[in-house]
């Protein structure tokens, strides 16, 4: 391939460009639906492409192809030096750069113990038909549907620091989900555990036929369940909810590119502002929270971001004080910070890559022998929430609410029934402010994130979050219209 | 770009190579050019294509699929192989269905322009400096996103059919932010001549600068006038509870509701094909020509989505298409719904709109780049956002007025609507 970056970057080069680099990204995917008992999509797919990025007078350009000769390499090289040209039209009131970066020549491969492409396909179907026909025996239910997704991802980046990398990972990613039909009720209960950097030995651990017996009975549950109650109590979170509640308002306010203004017109801008670095009480003193793209499994830990940057573990808040960001390359030098931290991502070769959520999760409370009954037990009056459901955030990541998939009541320091259609709404910086009591390292559990959207067009990226058990005080619950 | 014929042939071609039974292959081809605009200057600008296939087997009801964009002989054959291999070693499929017979298409409005496939990244920098100049004469930061791009579909399958289609689109979008407020546009169409960047941008900047130092609001139940872009906001869950056996399985908010009226008189929502400011595909699922639907006739909800399985499977004709969705309006302006409104909230724009019931289809979100009070039939002030927490079904039971329905995406046609008890249930600061 090196014959082919060469080139590419020559041209480049040849046209002045302070920087370029091309990626050649080659996919396997597998996926395998089942919806009731209807095996509905089982597939392979194999996508191979390319991108070249140049920077010339500070304006970018990009451009893509699918087909890899010298012939089209230069074509695809010379149409983002003329895309480049375009962008000076309209520039920049400062001629963007890239933050420096070493060199690095290397081949990484992700943790993958049993490939997953070449398990049979039969025996994923009959895995998922299993689990979907465990659910559907269960009376009450009106539907299952069950998703087995392997992608093997395969990238080269060259660029003119000198780099040339060479970087396979996989990720594996499985859904299972039993709606139930109560009278009038309807209502869900999902696989929580996310997905993982992984092959085939996640699947056998996760046992979702084993655990689809419960999904259906806890469905039928919150049918039966009373509706939210309304009023100022404390929130018990699993780690799973947790992982989308950080996600949203801890993993997007502190990306650079929304706090510059570069998402303004779709995912929007952020209340987090550069200077709140080492200023902003972010949280209580117990919140810490951690960027690690080395995290094993992470679905983040890509060895080297797609700006070259080799991915590294980092403080984000700590003791409750945001102490840094998620950058790239272009945005750094734009709030006097020399280098980059790595999170510059795109989803395939036809996107430009963007700041992106890394691998980002809360730390573990300081007492491990802190139990999430403990949490229960100090709580009068609340909601324990298990899992991902609702969640809707403003566009400066500042109001939010959420639901959750399983919710139960607290009284008097125990659960004492379940719930439905709970939902809680706070602001960033009061809810993590409230939080006092997380559980011990052992109840510390990562959660792979497959589908966050960002950017325009759209790219959709994964990210590993995790967390202990928290509890929260005070918190506004139940204010939707039921 | 492969013309129709050429790509007739390869699809054949590629069919030829199937020793199973049934087949079906579907080809897609895009170009794109993509500008993004931030903070008024380029931030990323790309362009490329890609075109692939995706085949389907099956022996009996033993299927499998594959997907490749290497679209070279021995690429394909390998794309054969691997989609037999999987169809063999399938377990059989009971909702499976074959490939249909060859179909009439019926020449449909106009979708493809030279106009938009002609666009060069220097033709969007022109519009891009257009809007960011109107902004910046004002003091406003502009961001959007400036994408022209053709594209090809077409299907092919063991029984002889072939269906094809080729479409341009140019899609513009610009928000404008001043230091408190903003505002938001956007024009998408198949023709260039259809779409004013310079028409854009002053609609964003218009709304951005009257959207300043907002006041606030108390939450609460209002009289709202939505403008159709918040109306396609609010409905954009609406196509996916429109399953006909998700309905009948009791899941979703239309359960049972077929033959009940379930909003006001004044709704009609259909989808239509023969409009020339929306056209459409000429075939839909498999490769079935589309035709007209009438989903709700004055209030009344007459039929749900129906797939090819569940269709055969209720002795009715199968769905084609869903989208696009149109909503009838009245022959009236945004304006004179402003003029007739007593008191009430001006809506432009929603954001992050989630399920908090699903089977009621009760929704939040937040209302976002222009939000404004309305009294005496006047805008008196610009609105600090509110959270909503509403279905889609009482925000068209409620209705007042309508406007006339215009084009807002390529997905659907719809009027502003004013309707009343719509519940907004907390503040967010954010601007």
């Amino acid at each position: 391939m090196k014959e082919y970056t060469d080139l590419a970057l020559d041209i480049a080069r040849s046209a002045g460009a302070h920087f370029a680099d091309m990626r050649i990204v080659e996919e396997q995917q597998n996926r395998v639906y089942v919806r009731r008992r209807s095996l509905k999509l089982i597939d392979e797919t194999e996508t191979f492409g390319y991108a070249v990025r140049v920077l010339i007078n500070g304006a970018w350009g990009f451009a893509s192809n699918t087909i890899l000769n010298k012939d089209n390499v230069a074509k695809t090289a010379e149409t983002a030096i003329a895309i480049a040209k375009a962008s000076a039209k309209v520039p920049k009131d400062v001629p963007a750069e890239m933050a420096h970066e070493d060199s690095y020549i290397d081949t990484c491969v992700g943790p993958c113990e049993e490939d997953p492409f070449k398990i049979p396909n039969s025996e994923k179907a009959e895995l998922l038909l299993s689990a979907c026909d465990t659910i559907l025996n269960v009376p009450g239910i009106a539907m299952a549907w069950g998703l087995l997704q392997f992608v093997k991802m395969h990238r080269i980046i060259a660029n003119t620091d000198g780099s040339y990398l060479d970087l396979t990972n996989y990720f594996t990613n499985p859904s299972l989900n039993a709606v139930a039909v109560v009278g009038n009720e309807s209502q869900d209960r999902s696989y929580q555990g996310g997905a993982r950097q992984a092959g085939y030995e996640f699947i056998r651990e996760i046992d979702l036929v084993g655990n689809a017996k419960k999904l259906a009975e806890e469905a039928l549950i919150k049918c039966k369940a009373e509706d939210c109650p309304v009023g100022i109590m404390d929130l018990v979170l699993d780690p799973m909810h947790l992982a989308l509640t950080m996600h949203e308002s801890v993993g997007h306010p502190t990306e650079l590119d929304r706090i510059l203004g570069w998402e303004a017109n779709m995912a929007g801008r952020s209340f987090v502002k550069p200077e709140h670095v080492k200023n902003l009480t972010y949280g209580s003193e117990l919140v810490n929270f951690t960027v690690n793209n080395t995290l094993e499994g992470g679905l983040g830990s890509w060895f080297y971001d797609d700006d070259g940057v080799k991915m590294k573990k980092f403080p984000m808040i700590k003791d409750g004080v945001l102490v840094n960001l998620g950058t790239t390359r272009e945005t750094v030098p734009l709030i006097g910070w020399e280098r980059s931290n790595g999170c510059c991502r795109s989803d395939d070769f036809t996107h430009f890559p963007i700041n992106r959520i890394p691998n980002l999760y809360m730390e573990p409370g300081p007492d491990d022998n802190i139990t999430p009954d403990d949490l229960i037990a100090g709580v009068d009056k609340g909601i324990y929430i298990e899992g991902q459901g609702s969640f809707s955030i403003d566009q400066m990541r500042n109001n939010f609410q959420f639901g959750g998939d399983m919710f139960w009541m607290i009284e008097g320091g125990k659960k004492t029934k379940p719930l439905k259609k709970v939902t809680y709404q706070a602001q960033t910086t009061q809810f993590w402010g409230s939080c006092d009591g997380i559980a011990g390292k052992k109840f510390w559990r990562p959660h792979g994130v497959m589908n966050c959207g960002k950017g325009e067009p759209m790219q959709v990226m994964r990210m590993t979050h995790g967390a202990s058990y928290t509890r929260f005080r005070n918190i506004n619950v139940g204010g939707a219209k039921l | 770009m492969r013309e129709k014929d050429e790509i007739k042939n390869l699809l054949n071609n590629v069919l030829a190579k199937v020793s199973a039974p049934e087949a079906q292959i579907v080809y897609h081809f895009a170009s794109n050019l993509a500008s993004r605009l931030g903070e008024n200057a380029i931030t990323q600008n790309m362009g490329g294509e890609e075109e692939y296939v995706r085949l389907s087997i099956a022996y009996g009801k033993k299927c499998g699929s594959s997907i490749t964009n290497k679209l070279d002989d021995k690429s394909l054959t390998k794309l054969v192989e691997r989609a037999e291999g999987i169809a063999k070693d399938s377990p059989e499929d009971p909702e499976y269905m074959p490939p249909i017979k060859p179909q009439e298409y019926s020449d449909m409005p106009q979708r493809f322009f030279d106009d938009v496939a002609k666009f060069t990244p220097d033709d969007i920098a022109e519009d891009i400096l257009k809007t960011a100049t109107i902004a910046k004469e004002k003091g406003l930061k502009a961001s959007g996103l400036f994408e022209a791009g053709c594209a090809t579909a077409a299907l092919a399958n063991s029984e002889g059919l072939f269906a094809f289609d080729k479409y341009s689109n140019l899609e513009y979008s610009t928000t404008m932010h001043g230091q408190n407020g903003s505002g938001f546009a956007s024009e998408n169409n198949e023709s260039a001549k259809r779409v004013d960047a310079e028409r854009m941008a002053r609609t964003a900047l218009e709304t951005a600068i009257a959207a300043q130092n907002p006041k606030e609001i108390e939450p609460g139940d209002y009289t709202v006038i939505f403008e159709p872009r918040a109306v396609l906001d609010m409905l954009s869950f609406f196509p996916w509870n429109m399953s006909a056996r998700d309905a009948e399985e009791g899941s979703t908010v239309f359960a049972g509701k077929v033959g009940q009226k379930i909003f006001s008189d004044k709704v009609n929502i259909t989808t239509e094909i023969d409009d020339p400011e929306l056209p459409v595909s000429p075939f839909g699922e498999d490769g079935l020509p589309v035709r007209r639907t009438v989903w709700v006739k004055d209030g009344v909800l007459q039929r749900l989505h129906h797939n090819r399985y569940w269709a055969a499977q209720k002795g009715t004709e199968p769905d084609p298409i869903l989208y696009p969705l149109f909503i009838t309006g009245e022959d009236r302006s945004v304006e004179e719904l402003i003029a007739d409104c007593d008191k009430g909230l001006l809506v432009k724009r929603l954001w992050y709109i989630r399920y908090v019931d699903r089977k009621e289809m009760l929704l939040t979100g937040m209302t976002r780049d222009g939000f404004f009070l309305i009294e005496n039939g006047k805008i008196v002030a610009p609105l600090k956002n509110l959270r909503f927490n509403e279905s889609p079904m009482v925000f068209l039971s409620n209705i007042v007025e309508m406007s006339r329905p215009e084009r807002v995406d390529d997905w659907a046609k719809v009027p502003g609507i004013m309707s009343e008890n719509f519940t907004f249930s907390s503040k967010t600061e954010s601007l």
